[in-house]
Formats: structure tokens, sequence, C-alpha cells
């Protein structure tokens, strides 16, 4: 069984924001108004975070794309009392809305943030987008058509697209890969297999030093990221 | 010493009077705002309350843990009489297991009404099938639902004065109560991400502050239940309670003084440094150590305050305020402290830590659970036998401090 792992290379990552955007698109995250911000209530499946080190006028910035890391040891499978976030058998960590009672025990034990809880009731206008390129149809009915509230919810690493592709005997990590991949304008990020020696993560993860974050709590996240 | 227990019988109060029906229909009342605003935020969504991404609990389950640790003590203290056979404390013990199961029972209805889905209640108490048995949370829901059976079984063999089951039933009552509260302090002390929570002395120190937040409770509930009703009873009881909460007092302040010294070394200083000293700081310091910890310890250790009745229920008061801050100084900016995702600083709003904001919905949603809960508790003193049988004439006006 495939191991699915993401690597961002932050060499190449300009910020543009355009994995936030593909993500919110490809799968039908609302865009959260200025309002919702301010009281952080939107939902990000993923965000990206400036981090800064040094002093003006020395001073760095980086720019650290966060899709849900999607860890090995994810603390918000151990919480979760309902079994509504569970590890895939291709290491993907899964959110069943069906299953959630929204007890919010997930997003506390999240070293990440990389869960939003769903707290309104949306409108069809906030999540219908005509927007939206028409070529996303060649994927079929968006797996969240319309939105709950009450449950929480995360990134899923696309698992529609990698399923359907596995379906028509695609290459995932090459033909198939999700939507904030797809989408990178700078190609900093790449999709594939961990445990496969000749798929392009583990040649990147060979041929430079890399880093995931917050190692120290041993969540084993399978979102390796190459430093500058 | 038999021949007290055979003296004591009890009674229920008749309810007839006029200050009971209002007490009655204000409880109901604002227990009914309560189910409404809780119907808003089930139609509206979360949206309504103060809770967000950063903060995801709010003020529900702040209430919830509050009240099962009343619980906890609550029961843990009737077992004085049932278990260890102190016969002093008979007249207030029924009362105690009562007002164990009232508590509980708000507690639980304070976590349902916080879940997103509450119509999916149901899921958390298919054990072992549906559930996952790793989660903290699960397993405390086999610990609230057990102790709450617990609970009523011992109130029946109670009632029905057998004096076997019921030692029995106590002595399984206290054992559970205790491992309720410590699996609560488990459900927060278990999460590594949250370096305020995280800390293995916290299902201990939850168990210290359930034991004495439930006996300053009982002592105001008794007191105030005994004088409003015109009954007679022995001051020493309450004097020889007291003395068990400053022992209590002092046992939860030494733990929260190690937890709280031992996060100030590295790697959990940052975020203790900003309880200390941040935004929530009054909460701590104010509520937390002063109402809870060091104004009971000055009143209970105070010569003349505390031989007098006043000074006993000024320190139990200010302990029940005290630990309600303590779990709000808990919950709220355990979460709120921003997490360090990366080294360096995080600009913006990810870098930034929680607010909680009070909203009116949240907050009636609360007091409705508590007004909920006097309901119950003065239907019960009305329909069943739980308070000893005194001459002289029976009504409740008020009750000082509800829950």
């Amino acid at each position: 069984m495939a191991r699915w792992g993401m690597v961002i290379d932050l060499d190449k990552c300009i910020g543009c924001q355009a994995c936030s955007t593909a993500c919110k698109m490809e799968n039908n995250v609302p865009h959260g108004s200025p309002e919702e911000q301010r009281l952080r209530r939107d939902i990000y499946w993923n965000k990206v975070i400036a981090v800064t080190n040094g002093k003006y006028p020395r001073v760095n910035t980086q720019l650290i794309s966060m899709p849900c890391m999607h860890c090995d040891h994810a603390p918000c499978v151990t919480v979760c009392p309902a079994k509504a976030t569970y590890r895939r058998e291709d290491g993907i960590i899964v959110q069943d809305f069906r299953r959630c009672i929204g007890c919010k025990y997930c997003i506390v034990a999240c070293p990440y943030g990389a869960r939003s809880f769903n707290s309104k009731e949306y409108d069809e206008k906030e999540y219908y987008r005509h927007d939206a390129p028409p070529d996303r149809g060649v994927w079929g009915q968006w797996p969240f058509p319309t939105r709950t509230h009450g449950v929480v919810e995360k990134c899923t690493f696309c698992f529609h697209r990698i399923d359907q592709g596995i379906k028509e005997g695609k290459k995932i990590g090459k033909e198939v890969v999700p939507a904030c991949v797809e989408d990178c304008p700078a190609e900093a990020r790449k999709f594939g297999d961990l445990d496969d020696p000749h798929s392009e993560v583990s040649r990147l993860l060979s041929s430079r030093g890399w880093v995931r974050l917050r190692e120290e709590l041993d969540t084993k996240p399978k979102v390796y990221y190459l430093p500058q | 010493m038999r021949s007290l227990e055979m003296s004591l019988t009890f009674t229920a109060t008749e309810g007839k009077s006029r200050g009971f029906t209002i007490l009655l229909t204000t409880l109901a009342a604002v227990a009914v705002v309560g189910f409404s605003c809780f119907i808003v935020s089930y139609i509206q969504g979360h949206e309504v309350f103060g809770s967000s991404n950063v903060v995801p609990w709010g003020m529900p389950i702040v209430v919830a843990i509050y009240l099962i640790g009343l619980s906890a003590g609550s029961l843990i203290l009737s077992s004085l009489t049932y278990v260890l056979g102190r016969e002093e404390y008979r007249p207030v013990s029924r009362v105690a297991v009562f007002l164990a199961i009232v508590l509980i029972f708000g507690a639980m209805v304070a976590i349902a009404l916080d879940l997103g889905r509450p119509e999916k209640t149901w899921r958390l108490f298919m054990f072992f099938v549906l559930n996952n048995m790793r989660s903290m949370f699960a397993i405390n829901t086999i610990l609230y639902g057990g102790y709450f059976a617990i609970g009523l079984l011992y109130l029946s063999f109670i009632f029905a004065e057998n004096s076997k089951l019921t030692k029995i039933m106590g002595t399984l009552a206290v054992v559970w109560a205790a491992l309720v509260h410590m699996g609560t302090g488990a459900i927060f002390g278990f999460i590594a991400a949250r370096p305020i929570f995280y800390s293995p002395i916290k299902p201990f120190e939850f168990l210290a502050a359930a034991m004495a937040s439930g006996l300053a409770l009982l002592i105001i509930v008794v007191v105030s239940v005994f004088r409003f009703t015109n009954r007679r009873f022995n001051k020493e009881i309450v004097f020889s309670l007291s003395r068990l909460l400053l022992a209590l007092v002092i046992v939860l302040f030494v733990m929260v003084f190690v937890d709280k010294l031992t996060h100030l070394y590295s790697p959990h200083r940052e975020p203790t440094l900003w309880l200390l000293t941040g935004p929530y700081s009054w909460v701590f310091w104010g509520l937390q150590v002063g109402c809870a910890y060091v104004l009971p310890l000055v009143l209970l250790i105070h010569p003349r305050y505390k031989r007098t009745l006043s000074g006993v229920m000024g320190a139990a008061f200010l302990v029940v305020v005290g630990i309600f801050g303590e779990r709000f100084a808990l919950v709220i900016p355990g979460t709120a402290y921003p997490l360090p995702f990366y080294p360096g600083k995080i600009e913006g709003i990810w870098g930034a830590a929680g607010s909680f904001p009070l909203t009116p919905i949240e907050t009636l949603m609360s007091l409705g659970i508590f007004a909920l809960m006097g309901l119950v508790f003065i239907l019960g003193l009305k329909n069943l036998d739980l308070l000893p049988v005194d001459e002289s004439g029976e009504q409740i006006p008020a009750r000082a401090k509800e829950g």
C-alpha cells in the first residue's frame, strides 16, 4: 500500500497563496468574511503563514504553506471519541462528517492548527461559485457540494482525486495530484508515495535536507519541507 | 451512635409557600430562556458563541468541568457517613448524594449542548462499538454514564434504608467519583500540543479541586437550606467540614504551585509566563489564586473567623467562585496561546493569541443549565425525603448560590 506524502520546497515557494485558493475551490471551502477572519472562524484547509526571523532591516520572512500534515501518529485520531477522524490504509487522515459529533477535541489536540470548525449555516451563494473554472468538472461531482455546520473539517490530500485516479489506472503523483500541487505556479509542491523509492518525493527527500514541523511532539508528519 | 441513626428521619419540604413558587417559576423561566438560546445556536451554528478555531472550547465546557468537580466532591463527602460511618455528617449526607446526581446531570447537559451536532450525542455512548476507546473523552463517557447510574442506585439504596447495600454502593461511588474527576483532568492533561494543559499532575489537581469545591458547595447548600427552612443543626458539623476544606485547599494550592513551577522551566516556560502575566492573568491571580486559595486560607486559619458561621460561609463561597475561575483559567488561556508552527515570529492572525468574547447566547445558555439544575434540585427537595425532620415550618425562599 502506498503511503502518500507531500514535499514543499521553500526555496521555490513564492507565497502566492495559490494553494489556499485552489484548495478552497476544489473542496468548496467557503471564503470567509472579514468579520469571520477577525474572529478566526473562517475555514482553512490549507493556510499560509508568514514567519519572520531577525530585526529590521536585517530580517528574513519565510512563507510556510501548511496543509494538514497527515501525521502517522496523529493526535487528532487518538482523541476523537467517535472514530470520525481516522487513518486510512494509505496514510491519509480523513474526517467523516457523518460521524463527527462536533466536540472539537481534535482542534484542541492538533499541534498544527490544521482543523477548522464549521460554525455557521452557509448560504447557497457562499459556496457555489460561478467563477470556478469549468475544467474542474473532470473530477466529477465535488465531494463536498454543501456544508453542514457543527462539524470539524480539514484537508484530505484530495483523496477523491487519488481514489478516482487509481480507479482509472493513472499515475498518482504525476498525472493525478491534489489541487494545491496542481495549481502551484512555482512547482514548489510535490506529491507522491513515500514508500516508493522511485517517486519524485523520495528522490527529493534523499537529495536534500528536509524538516518536518514540530518534530518534538513525535507526530511523524507526512508533509516535508525543503528549507531555503 | 446507633441511637442517633435511629432518631434521624428524613422528609421532603412541603413546597407550598409563596417563596417556593416564585423560586420555581424564576428557575423555570431562566431554564426556558437557556433552552431557547440552545435552539438558536443549533439552528445558526456556533457562530453565536464566543468560541472560534483558536479557542474551540468556551463557556459550556468551563461550566461542565466545573460541575463535574462539584459533583464528585459532593459525592465523596457523602461517603463519610455511609462508608466511614461518621454519624455526625448524617443529616447532610442525603442532600450531598442528591446534589451530586443533579450536578453530573447538569454537566452532561452542558457537554451535550456544546457539541456541534448535539443530536449525535448517542454516538458517545456506543462504548467499544462506534467509539475510539483510546480517546480520553470516550473513556470519560463511560465514567460519566456509570457515575450517573451508580449515583441513582446509591440514592435509592439510601432511601430503602438498606445500610449494607448502601455501604457497598457508597464505596463504589467514591472510587468511581475519584476516577470521574481524574479522567476529566486527563482530557486536558494528556494533550501534548497545549503546554498549559499538558501535565501529568492534572488528574490529581482536578481531584483536589473537585473535593475542595464540592465540599465548599455542600457547606453553602447545607447551611442555607437548613437556615431557610428553619431547621436546627449542629454548628460543629460545619466547623469540622471547614477544617476538612482547609486541608483540601492547602493540597490543591500545593498541586497548582508545583504544576506552574514545573511549567516555568523549559520547554513550557513561554506559555506559562503568558498565562501568569498576559491578558488572562487577572483570572489566574484574581479568581484562581485570590478567591480559591489565598482568601479562603486566611479566613479558615484566622482564629476568630474560623469559629464563626459567616467566616466559614464566606470562605466556602470564595472557593466555589474561585474554582470556577480556575476552570476558566485552564480552558480559555490553555487554547488561546498561539501554537508555534514554525521557529521564528509568526506574523498576522496565525501568530496572535486567541480571544474569547462573552456572547449573550452562550452566557444565557450556561445560566439556563444552572437554572435547570436548581429546578431539579428544589423539585427533589419537594418530592424526596432528603432533609432531616424538624418541628418548625418548612419553606425555601431562596438558595444562595445556584448550582
